[in-house]
């Protein structure tokens, strides 16, 4: 990852980071490779097109992931679903043009963001459903490691 | 009393960090009374856990980006007086009295240190002061600033959190200097982050970091991130040495700071095997 003033001011100050206790939907994205995971959690307002009012992550994971979150969360906050799930298939869409490691820590938090979004779909056709995890495609090892 | 706990956490970073920004002997008393506030943070913990009551170390973020440390010292002064005003709610009054008396103490000392202009510590110039670094070596070490200065203050909290809950004499000895070394990475990393304008709080931890269950596959796991850490330190003094030999030396005594590390925890590693 390129170290510029943009990105280094995500690294210092990271926005929407924490968890939130009230929240309406948590979802997880995972990377079963080396045990790292993103959780974003929704505050949403109940309408045909639910609106994210409110949301936060958590990451256990590099800065690159800590960057990807504090991007990808800003950019949902305050849009409807359909737009946040326009932003999971954009970001999944441009994974083949970053290096591995960048590439499978964007996923990780869009997966996340999907999840989320899910377990709210499904939570309004039944209060119990659990939160949903989804595992990442990505194989994060860099390429001359590789060899 | 657990919001008294998770202010406190927040009062320790807010000092901590504040401490990074001086360049005068105000970082020594502030480094002091961070020690004190993570001293007070162990007696609420411990108090916790005598009360069996559960806890986590979540905190919110700690913003700190200011032009003078003026104004950091009326953040800490005010995250004191908050402090003060919920001593009350841990029943535990020896504790609340010498904390109260610590407290009380520190405000009136902050209160009187001197103005310093502190904005350089924010203003992402990733200069490092009579150092020349080429484009790739400033990005890495931006990057393994970052990384590890969290690093340092998770591993801080995780044997901070293990030696709260364990009563094994033999592993407490071997936590507590781990804790030990990590301040002292931690602060190292810190005033790099300072001088090169890229000063930040660390995120807080997600609690199952901490509150782990395998302690073996924790310990096997730190050995390997620490030869991991090993490694990058040894390429981040590969990749200074041409414009920093400080730079280098440092970077290297980082890396064999490292298997002492790894010694503790093998050694604890075979402590728990041979229970």
């Amino acid at each position: 990852m390129n170290a510029d003033a943009q990105l280094i001011e995500h690294m210092m100050n990271p926005k929407n980071y924490g968890d939130m206790p009230e929240n309406d939907a948590t979802g997880i994205g995972k990377n079963p490779q080396n045990g790292e995971k993103v959780a974003i959690y929704l505050k949403v307002e109940k309408q045909t097109d639910p609106l994210i009012t409110d949301i936060s992550f958590q990451a256990i994971g590099c800065t690159t992931t800590i960057v990807a979150g504090s991007i990808i969360t800003t950019e949902a906050k305050g849009i409807h679903f359909s737009r946040a799930e326009e932003l999971v298939s954009t970001t999944l869409g441009m994974l083949d043009n970053l290096p591995p490691e960048d590439a499978a820590c964007s996923e990780m938090v869009a997966l996340a963001l999907k999840a989320s979004i899910d377990t709210y779909a499904e939570r309004q056709k039944d209060a119990n459903f659990p939160m949903i995890s989804y595992i990442i495609k990505t194989d994060c090892t860099p390429k001359e490691e590789e060899a | 009393m657990k919001t008294l706990f998770k202010e406190l956490h927040e009062a320790w970073l807010a000092t901590q960090f504040t401490g990074f920004m001086s360049q005068t002997q105000s970082r020594q008393t502030l480094y002091e009374f961070s020690n004190i506030l993570f001293k007070h943070l162990t007696w609420l913990e411990n108090d916790f856990i005598k009360n069996k009551i559960t806890y986590n170390y979540n905190i919110k973020q700690v913003p700190i980006r200011v032009t003078h440390l003026s104004s950091m010292l009326n953040n800490i002064i005010q995250r004191i007086t908050s402090i003060e005003s919920k001593l009350d709610s841990c029943g535990d009054g020896d504790i609340t009295f010498r904390m109260k008396s610590d407290l009380e103490y520190m405000k009136a000392v902050l209160a009187q240190l001197p103005e310093e202009e502190v904005a350089e510590a924010f203003d992402i110039n990733r200069a490092y002061p009579n150092v020349e670094l080429s484009e790739e070596a400033r990005d890495a070490l931006t990057i393994f600033l970052f990384e590890e200065s969290y690093k340092e203050y998770e591993l801080i909290m995780v044997y901070n959190y293990s030696k709260a809950n364990s009563n094994d004499a033999f592993l407490n000895r071997i936590y507590q200097i781990l804790i030990d070394e990590s301040f002292f990475h931690l602060r190292s990393f810190g005033q790099m982050m300072a001088d090169m304008g890229i000063l930040g709080v660390p995120r807080s931890l997600m609690e199952e970091i901490y509150k782990f269950e395998d302690l073996e596959q924790f310990l096997k796991d730190g050995i390997q991130e620490e030869i991991g850490a090993k490694e990058e330190c040894k390429q981040l003094a590969a990749a200074v040495s041409d414009s920093s030999e400080h730079f280098a030396s440092f970077f290297t005594f980082i890396n064999n700071q490292e298997n002492y590390h790894i010694a503790l925890m093998e050694e604890a590693l075979a402590h728990i095997n041979n229970k």
